[in-house]
């Protein structure tokens, strides 16, 4: 009995029962929270902004309005062989195609549905134009230009409203970036706080355990190992609130055809990176007590 | 530490010309020498404030001369290093005045301290406090909180302590205030027993009875000065 008593002995510095332990143990939770909030934020950004990308680089679409009053055949071939030609002697531009009636059509039918009598309704001629790299083509400067060889012609700005809403994301991403460093030095300051405190309060046995020979690694260990412990339990409680929050955000969003952001969702990475924030966050705490402490020994006595 | 070697002929603590003052306070103690040879046994008398306790933390390391130079084990306190100063305090035995143990621990745990620190396997540990804890007749309440302890059994847990190391230097200040005669000579035997197997003792005390049953050369702080009051009779006399 003895012996199952001496085994589970209390450690010699009684940090469990710290006053600033409340106060540190709700601090990692909520610090944790938000830092998985930013980091979905940021993974979301991330992830909408290369699709977005991506998209641009597909190509751009020209539409081509018919003519006000009826032409012959072959003035209509050339109006869309100046548009053609104009695109063929762009640099980056690869190929382009005309996108056959039919498929108009297709287009169309959402919009005026099936039955409407589309051969009454003067049609307008589309070409796809497939680009070799949509991230440097300068769509701007094409469509001015091409509104001056053929002002009936217009480039479709998907490409150029795109990439004004890349811009915005990869702000929202900058904004989630920093928000993710200011929780994380809260979060070391916390640490910092509470184990300055805490040492200040065990000052007297930390001096007896100077004098009976302990090493400032001693007492940091104990640290290390009661940071790592409320570290992981704490950030435990703020990772299981984030992912209950994910799950309502969710939910909510759900009903909503959000369209291009709803397309975005997190990858198995992004999940594992977001379930492995406890034990980061562990030894986070268990790095910055030890060398706190070390630093403050030195200082202290 | 190179002055090991010379292990024999120097002195294990040496005091040259050493002050010692709190804060702004004028000096406690003022240009103090002292040589104490390995092996010896001391007593540390004086009035009460004359300073034994601040001599004494100055040789356990927790307080620094504010002047003069301070070896111990032949290496000068002032320049080591904060590793060497914690393996220079492993052998070294405090028993405190006011015991200072850990209040929330058991007697046991208090005991365990000085060997866990420097990281002795918990079946040794095991073996050794329970042994030294039954001598000092502290079995029964080897599992009892410390705060809960009476003030003869913290201080027998406090000396338990001081000596689980088998310390070079065993520095004792006040050690039998709280216990009772016959405790009071059975600790004392366990320190001159010690002392027989090659550790530096300095006991600080008030007692005339117990000064003058064992003899031992005096260290007496007056006027924030030193002096030694040599044995008159011999060591062995005093069994
Ligand atoms: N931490 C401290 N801060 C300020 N002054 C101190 C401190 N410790 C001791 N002193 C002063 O130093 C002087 C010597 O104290 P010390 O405790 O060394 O005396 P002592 O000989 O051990 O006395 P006693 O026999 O009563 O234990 C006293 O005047 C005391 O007030
Ligand atoms: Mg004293």
């Amino acid at each position: 009995m003895l012996n199952k008593l001496n085994i589970r002995r209390r450690t010699e510095l009684p940090l469990k029962e710290d006053k600033a332990n409340f106060f540190l143990e709700i601090s990692t939770a909520i610090s944790v929270f938000l830092f998985s909030m930013a980091l979905v934020a940021y993974f979301m950004t991330s992830a909408v902004i290369s699709s977005w990308r991506e998209s641009i680089i597909d190509g751009l679409t020209v539409q081509i309005l018919p003519p006000s009053e009826q032409i012959l055949p072959d003035e209509e071939t050339l109006r869309i062989g100046k548009v053609i030609h104009f695109f063929e002697g762009l640099s980056g531009v690869e190929k382009v195609a005309v996108v056959k009636e039919k498929q108009i059509k297709k287009l169309m039918t959402p919009w005026l549905g099936a039955n409407a009598d589309l051969e009454a309704l003067p049609l307008p001629k589309l070409l796809n134009v497939r680009l070799s790299d949509g991230k440097t083509f300068d769509f701007e400067k094409a469509g001015d230009d091409l509104k001056e060889i053929a002002p009936y012609a217009s480039i479709d700005n998907h490409g150029i409203w795109l990439k004004k809403l890349i811009k915005s994301a990869t702000s929202l991403k900058s904004l989630s970036l920093f928000v993710l460093i200011l929780v994380l030095s809260v979060a070391v300051f916390s640490i910092l706080y509470a184990v300055g405190t805490s040492l200040k309060v065990h000052q007297n046995i930390i001096e007896i355990l100077h004098i009976m020979g302990a090493t400032d690694n001693y007492v940091a260990k104990q640290y290390a190992l009661r940071g790592f412990f409320v570290g992981f339990f704490s950030s435990l409680a703020g990772t299981l609130m984030a992912f209950l929050a994910l799950r309502i955000v969710s939910h909510l969003s759900s009903g909503l055809e959000t369209g291009l952001i709803g397309a975005v969702s997190l990858g198995f990475e992004h999940w594992t990176v977001l379930a492995l924030i406890p034990l980061f966050s562990a030894v986070l705490s268990m790095v910055t007590s030890f060398f706190c402490v070390k630093h403050t020994l030195k200082e202290m006595m | 530490m190179e002055a090991h070697k010379n292990i024999l002929t120097e002195p294990i603590i040496d005091m040259q010309n050493v002050s010692i003052r709190y804060g702004k306070d004028p000096e406690v103690l003022s240009d103090i020498k002292l040589s104490l040879e390995k092996g010896s046994f001391h007593f540390l008398t004086g009035k009460s404030g004359a300073g034994k306790t601040s001599l004494l933390s100055m040789m356990y390391l927790a307080l620094k001369p504010s002047r003069g130079t301070l070896n111990v084990f032949g290496a000068n306190v002032g320049y080591a290093r904060r590793e060497d100063m914690a393996m220079m305090r492993r052998k070294i035995g405090v028993v405190f005045q006011d015991f200072r143990l850990l209040e929330h621990l058991s007697a046991y745990d208090n005991v365990a301290v000085p060997l866990r620190v420097r990281g002795m396997g918990e079946n040794e540990i095991r073996k050794r406090v329970k042994e030294l804890l039954s001598w000092v007749e502290l079995d029964k309440s080897m599992d009892k909180i410390c705060s809960t302890l009476s003030g003869g059994e913290k201080q027998r847990v406090a000396i338990a302590r001081a000596v689980i190391n088998r310390p070079e230097i065993l520095l004792a200040d006040e050690p039998t205030g709280n216990v009772d005669d016959d405790i009071a000579f059975k600790l004392m035997k366990l320190f001159v027993e010690l002392n027989k197997l090659g550790t530096t003792v300095v006991i600080a005390t008030h007692s005339t009875d117990l000064i003058a049953r064992y003899n031992y050369p005096q260290i007496h702080l007056e006027n924030k000065g030193l002096k030694i009051i040599p044995a008159l009779r011999r060591v062995k006399n005093a069994e």
